[in-house]
Parts: structure tokens; sequence; C-alpha cells
């Protein structure tokens, strides 16, 4: 029923935007995200997945693209929720950058075989005037299904980057505000406590990718 | 019969348990005086938090005693090919539980579908070894009692780690009991008294899922600082997402970052620069 109904409403609402205009607007940012997408992909396959590259080399040039494709800084303050407010400027800070740390090394493996797996775009969707869903899937060897990413992509019409990646309905950025917020409750409240942690995690995975 | 009893008690048993753990350990309330933590104590859903915390670990523990290494030992040794069979084999067998709740839900489409999946897949499929209604355009979807309960309007209540099942809540918890006594194919087994042939499936089928999720789960395990909690808000993403048949995960509403305040804030410097 629900199903139907968002049916009638989409071809409701291209009549109406077909009708004032608005979708040759629409049409330009979703093309030019899926552009922005495949582009990404594409550079994630030639620098990250090129021969006998050294682990280091491969995170290297792994921050350089998340840094140019990913809104770094409004994930993180996204991912700290409420506790952004309560941190003071040397926090935030530190946290930004150990939030990179964390990205960086954690997602260097998976980012490398989600764009190497040959990434599937399909159609792209306008959610308001400055943000994009890129939907796409890739396939997974030893059969199953595809697995969906949708691509959440902000955008003022000449910048594009990526505000979150929606893996078969799980958003990353949700998934993190969630885990972070429960360090931080247990550090009764303080993101020094998190700060704490990060670093741990850091080290750790660090130590893990020396010993690879 | 009387190996179907037990079995039968067995979930009753997992039920009880969750049932007598919503009366035990209580996680630390939030302080009323603030609306935002009591609306993120509301939104987590987790009262029994310590409860949880403790089955999760020891589903952990025996997931990397037993489960992991089977599971890896299956993915390494058995090809691609010869997996993916198996894989098939075993959706195949569940597709009347799914087709009921298809049918329960009130989804003509989706019933006919999951019908005619069936019949392709049993025949020209080879007992479901080869997924050939995906083939031709009709792909899998999954359905389970607790998914139709939702769509009743059934409310999930608070979350519940499960032993051995692992991360649920009451209304899914009682869907996996439905889902038990409506299988056609443990009704079967329970009347020719061969219940065995039900484990084994189930045992099949908890391997073949763990093998198809090991990337996943080893890089969530990896990246977040709270494995638990990371593991909460995810069941609880996916599940909405499959109740909803893969709607609400593409709102922007219930995602999570649904702007770029970037463009205004933050990386308003970076912005500056690469004009």
């Amino acid at each position: 029923m629900l199903k139907k109904f968002g049916l009638v409403g989409a071809l409701v609402g291209i009549v109406l935007s077909a009708g004032f205009g608005v979708s040759v607007k629409a049409d330009a940012i979703e093309d030019g995200s899926r552009q922005f997408i495949q582009v990404m992909a594409d550079q994630a396959i030639q620098s990250l997945r090129a021969d006998g590259l050294a682990q280091a080399e491969r995170v290297k040039r792994f921050r350089v693209l998340f840094n140019d494709n990913f809104a770094v800084k409004s994930i993180g303050k996204f991912v700290l929720g409420r506790y952004w407010r309560k941190a003071n400027d040397d926090e935030k800070k530190e946290y930004l950058s150990l939030f990179e740390d964390l990205m960086v090394i954690s997602y260097v493996d998976r980012f490398g075989s989600y764009a190497g797996n040959a990434l599937k775009l399909k159609n792209a969707r306008t959610e308001n005037k400055t943000t994009v869903t890129v939907f796409s899937e890739i396939k997974r060897p030893g059969g199953a299904k595809p697995i969906h990413i949708d691509w959440r992509v902000g955008t003022n019409g000449t910048i594009y980057k990526v505000l979150d990646v929606v893996v078969e309905g799980a958003s990353m950025s949700s998934t993190m505000r969630s885990d972070f917020g429960s360090i931080i409750r247990q550090k009764n409240g303080k993101v020094s406590g998190l700060i704490d942690e990060l670093k741990k995690k850091n080290r750790s995975l660090q130590a893990e990718m020396q010993n690879q | 019969m009387e190996l179907k009893n037990r079995i039968l008690s067995f979930n009753w048993l997992v039920l009880l348990m969750g049932i007598f753990m919503l009366a035990s350990g209580c996680a630390n309330l939030p302080d009323p005086a603030d609306p935002e933590a009591v609306a993120v104590y509301m939104q987590v859903n987790d009262p029994i938090e310590p409860t949880n915390r403790s089955v999760f670990a020891l589903n952990n523990n025996l997931d990397k005693a037993i489960l992991k290494p089977v599971a890896e030992a299956y993915s390494d040794s058995i090809p691609n090919a010869a997996r993916l069979g198996i894989h098939n084999a075993l959706n195949n067998l569940r597709t009347p539980v799914i087709l009921l709740n298809d049918v329960l839900q009130g989804n003509l489409n989706r019933s006919l579908m999951t019908f005619m999946r069936f019949v392709i897949n049993s025949t020209v499929g080879m007992f479901g070894l080869v997924d050939a209604a995906s083939e031709l355009g009709m792909a899998r979807h999954i359905e389970d009692f607790g998914q139709t309960l939702a769509v009743w309007g059934v409310p999930s209540g608070s979350y519940l780690m499960l032993l051995f099942f692992g991360p649920s809540n009451p209304r899914d918890a009682a869907g996996l009991v439905v889902d038990f006594l409506t299988d056609p194919i443990n009704i079967w087994t329970s009347h020719a008294e061969q219940l065995e042939i039900s484990l084994g499936r189930d045992g099949a089928h908890a391997i073949n899922k763990r093998a198809l999720n090991l990337e996943l789960l080893n890089e969530v395990e990896k990246s977040s600082l709270d494995f638990y909690a990371a593991i909460r808000s995810l069941y609880k993403q996916r599940r909405g997402n499959e109740i909803s048949n893969g709607i609400v995960n593409t709102l922007l509403q219930t995602s999570g970052l649904t702007n770029y305040p970037g463009l205004q804030e933050l990386d308003d410097e970076e912005l500056s620069r690469r004009k």
C-alpha cells in the first residue's frame, strides 16, 4: 500500500517538477554526483590496487583520496553528535585528527576492495538542493546477493563530497555515532575519555598493520 | 516426537530467558533534567544493557571458539561455485516461510514472486542449487514472522541479546519461534521423527551465514571502539531496512548526516582555498 502510494507520489512529483522546470537542475547535480562517485572509484582502483604497493604507501594514498572526496570534518562532527558542543577547541581539533586517522587506517582495505570489485553505479536521486543519493552495488565472490551501497553526496553544484556511506541499509556515520556515544557515556560524558580510547585504538591498529 | 518437544522447549527457554533478563540488570538511567540524554536513552532502547553485554560476550567467545573457525575453514576449503550452490539450496528450502510471511503481510506481488521462485529454482534450478529465478529478474528477498509482526504494527520492545541467536528484541524473538513452528521442513521432520535433518539444515545455515559475514564482522570489530554498541546500531538499522523491504534505508531522514553543514561551516576554509 505504502509502496503504491510512493510510486504515485513519485510520478506526481516528476510531472510537477517537469512542469516547473526543476528537474533540469536536479538532473545536473544527479549526473554530477554519479560522475563524482565513478571518478572516485576509478581513482581508488588506480592508486590503491597498484602492484607491489607497500601498506604504508597505500595508507598515505588513501588519506589523500579520503580527504579529497569525503566531508571528513563534517562527518566527524556529526559522529560526535551532541558532545561536539561540550568539547573545547583543543579537544575538537585533536578529536578530528584522530577521527581521520581511524577512518584512514581501518577503511583502507575495505575501500580498496569495494572500489576494486567493479562498483556498479545505478540510479541517483536528488534529496534536496544540496544532497544526492547515488545507488550502487558490488558483486561478492563466493555467491550471495550483491551488496547495496548508497553514497550520500553533498554538493554546492561545483564541489562534491561524500557525506555518508549506507551499506545494506546501515549508515556508517550513524553506526559510528552510536559507537562513540556509548564510549563517551561510559566515560561520564567526557570527550577526553573518547580521545584516550581513539588514541589506544589507532595505536593498536597501527601495530597490527606493521605486523602484517 | 520426544526430540521435537525438546527442541520446542529449547526455543521457549530462550524466550523465557529473554523475559527473565528484562527483569534483571538495568542500565544506568539518564539524568531526567537533561532532555538530550533522555532522548538518546530512549533511542538506544537498551534498558538491560549490562545483561545484554554479558550475553554478547558469551556469544562472542562461542563464535571465536567454534562458529568462526568452522566458517573460515568452510570458506577456505570449499570452492566458490560449490558454496554458491549450497547457499542457493539453503535459501530455496527457506522459501515456504518467506511465502507465508509475504501472504501474511498482504503483499501479493512478493507472494507471487516467491512462489514462482520456488517453482523455478526447484525444477530448472536443480533442487535449488542454481538461483535461476534471479537470472530471470526475480530477485530473492527475505521475510520472517518478526517482520510480519512489525508490518502489523507490533512494537519491537527493547533490545535483547539472545544466547546463540544474537541481536534481537522480544518481537523478533517471538518471530523466531513462529518461523521454526511454521517451517514445513521442521513439521515434516518432526512427524517423520527425523529432526536431525532440521538440525543439520540449521547448522549448515548458520555456517553459510557466518561465512558470508566474515569480512564484514571483522571490519566492524576492527573499526569500532565499542563493538557491542556498533552491532546494536547495525542490527536496528538492518532490521528497519528489511521490514520496510529496503525502502527506509534509501530515505534521507533515516540516514546519518542529512545535509552538508560543511558547505557553510567546518570546511569553509577548504572551500575558499579551492575556488
